[in-house]
């Protein structure tokens, strides 16, 4: 089943308005609530043989996507089109977060990274050099996860002191026991195996405040994926992802001692409720030294992620002026202090 | 007028003279330092030793003086270096002098610092002065000991009164590997940091309402006590003195050792 939003005055094919969070129409600029879209204006068209091929119900061409697409434009006449049973049953998404950075300001956003780089060449930060910026809604499991910590440790506090010519050294050992109860809510885990995982995990964080319940109009005008990993699979990689935070928070609890050493610890992770969400993405295509670098933006918070080209000369520039001015520096104090340059 | 100006000028001649010889009489008053009457070094290590001495004397308008003896009967060395240097103080006019003393019959070795360099040479620097001389005192290079001595004491009256000359923040290497590791450490982040920092934490995702302690106890198991002696603050090798006055009513600086 293919979806398009059809608006009610002109007839065109809406999309989504990250600036506005409406849907909009690209010809008449009329705008409409997504919960209050009239459904005589969704246009849904049922193919027999869906499986194999969905067709653009504008100009009747065949839509290509690759498996996992939930989302894209028509290739023939560009109008934005969802792909509604990849959207539905037990790939229907439960939670979305609209883009809120449009594509002009992913682009200023983007400009005023790479003029942040220090390390980066010099070439790299002037020129019209995007090749492709991609809206992309990428599927995401998050976990509320629910556990128990059971720590055992042996504590010592050591107090030094002196009586006449003797230091004594006071060592007190402690047994130390913990039960914890933890509770960690929507852990994110990216589900799409095209995605690299670092590179979306450094996107983080999202804002949850614009954590919305999946309504397909959002998706208008991006591309968006179906996850390739379910919940289940991803589970482990949640669990390695909050272990730090566990220890973390653990080392909190015991305080005031002088050392910590663990004799034991349990720690059980149990997730509690899933929800398949759709984070939105920006992902830039960026030509340089006749290579492609890809980078990713936090479709909500402007984020930059990605690896940018390296300048050996900048590196060693920076690292000599680091250098050689600490070095300055450190002599002017021992001038100060000991009156004595060399 | 004329004559007027020529006073002048004369004046301002005699001034220029007298200054010149006031700031060469430090060093041209005196024309010996070494007192060798143990008779440890030769002629041409006096000779040496005397060269040097008169070179670093100079710039710091300090006499460095050396001072052997051979007496049996002393018992304290600073009784003996005292008297030594009343009179030799009284004979010069000098009050300004750093004196290294050693007396070869009961093996002391003693090193005053006089008038300016009570201050510049003072009981801690004396002190490391004598740890870097005492290995050649034991091998009987007493020459070495002296120069020795006079360099040291000559780069350690260079730095501020009170701070310790040896201390490794004053050290070039120590300074240039520290910046090194400096720049090494900022740009090593700043390239590690290029693709976008993690800035997700450990309160990010955690959920305040429902992690708790549920059980928790700290109970105290045993004790045990160390002790170990106040480690002795003056230097090791049976060290002596810490300054003191002569019987001339001079005051010094000083720390002896026994070699």
């Amino acid at each position: 089943m293919v979806i398009q939003y059809k608006c009610p005055n002109c007839g065109s094919d809406m999309s989504f308005n990250s600036e506005t969070g409406h849907l909009s129409c690209p010809s008449c600029g009329r705008q409409d609530e997504i919960e209050t879209f009239p459904e005589n204006n969704i246009l849904r068209k049922f193919d027999p043989d869906e499986a194999k091929e969905y067709h653009c119900e504008n100009c009747g061409a065949v839509i290509l996507t690759e498996a996992e697409t939930t989302a894209t434009h028509c290739s023939f006449c560009g109008a934005p089109v969802l792909l509604a049973d990849r959207l539905t049953g037990d790939l229907a998404p439960a939670k979305v977060i609209p883009f809120t950075i449009s594509k002009d300001e992913a682009v200023a956003a983007f400009w005023k990274w790479t003029k942040n780089g220090r390390l980066t060449p010099r070439g790299f930060t002037s020129g019209d050099r995007i090749k492709k910026m991609t809206g992309m809604y990428v599927p995401f499991w998050l976990y509320d996860i629910d556990g128990t910590a059971n720590v055992a440790a042996l504590a010592t506090r050591v107090r030094n002191y002196t009586r006449g010519d003797t230091i004594y050294t006071e060592t007190d050992f402690y047994d130390v026991r913990r039960e914890i109860d933890l509770s960690y809510l929507k852990v994110p885990a990216d589900a799409s195996e095209k995605m690299d995982d670092e590179l979306m995990d450094r996107l983080e964080p999202y804002d949850y405040q614009e954590l919305k319940d999946f309504k397909m109009p959002y998706l208008a005008g991006f591309l968006a994926e179906k996850y390739d990993y379910d919940d289940e699979t991803l589970f482990s990689r949640v669990e390695s992802k909050i272990v730090p935070y566990i220890d973390t928070y653990i080392g909190s609890t015991i305080s005031g001692y002088s050392t910590v050493s663990y004799t034991n610890k349990q720690i059980q992770a149990n997730k509690k409720n899933v929800y398949y969400t759709l984070f939105p993405v920006w992902m830039v295509y960026y030509d340089f030294d006749n290579k492609e670098h890809t980078f990713a933006m936090n479709g909500q918070t402007g984020k930059v992620v990605g690896k940018p080209p390296i300048s050996g000369f900048k590196v060693a520039a920076w690292f000599t002026g680091i250098a050689a001015s600490a070095f300055a520096v450190m002599k002017v104090i021992s001038f100060a202090v000991g009156g004595v340059l060399w | 007028m004329k004559d007027f100006q020529a006073k002048w000028l004369l004046a301002f001649c005699l001034l220029v003279v007298f200054s010149g010889f006031g700031g060469l009489k430090a060093s041209a008053a005196v024309d010996q330092r070494i007192y060798d009457n143990a008779n440890l070094l030769s002629e041409a290590e006096i000779e040496e030793l005397e060269a040097v001495a008169a070179e670093h004397s100079r710039k710091h308008g300090t006499d460095f003086l050396f001072w052997t003896t051979a007496d049996e009967q002393s018992l304290y060395i600073q009784d003996a270096m005292s008297d030594f240097y009343d009179t030799w103080a009284n004979e010069n006019g000098q009050e300004n002098a750093v004196l290294l003393s050693m007396n070869i019959a009961t093996r002391d070795v003693y090193l005053a610092g006089f008038g300016t360099a009570e201050t510049t040479l003072d009981n801690q620097r004396v002190n490391l002065v004598l740890d870097r001389i005492i290995p050649e005192m034991q091998r009987g290079d007493y020459a070495g000991a002296f120069r020795e001595t006079v360099t040291t004491s000559s780069r350690y009256m260079e730095f501020r009164p009170g701070v310790n000359p040896e201390n490794i923040f004053f050290k070039t290497w120590f300074q240039l590997t520290l910046a090194l590791l400096l720049g090494g450490a900022i740009v090593g982040s700043m390239i590690y940091n290029s693709g976008g920092r993690v800035t997700t934490t450990a309160t990010t995702y955690f959920d305040g309402n429902n992690t708790k302690v549920t059980g928790k106890l700290d109970q105290f198991r045993n004790k045990t006590v160390s002790r170990r002696k106040v480690p002795k603050k003056s230097s090791g090798g049976g060290g002596f003195g810490g300054g003191g006055m002569t019987g001339g009513g001079r005051s010094f600086s000083g720390g002896g050792r026994k070699f």
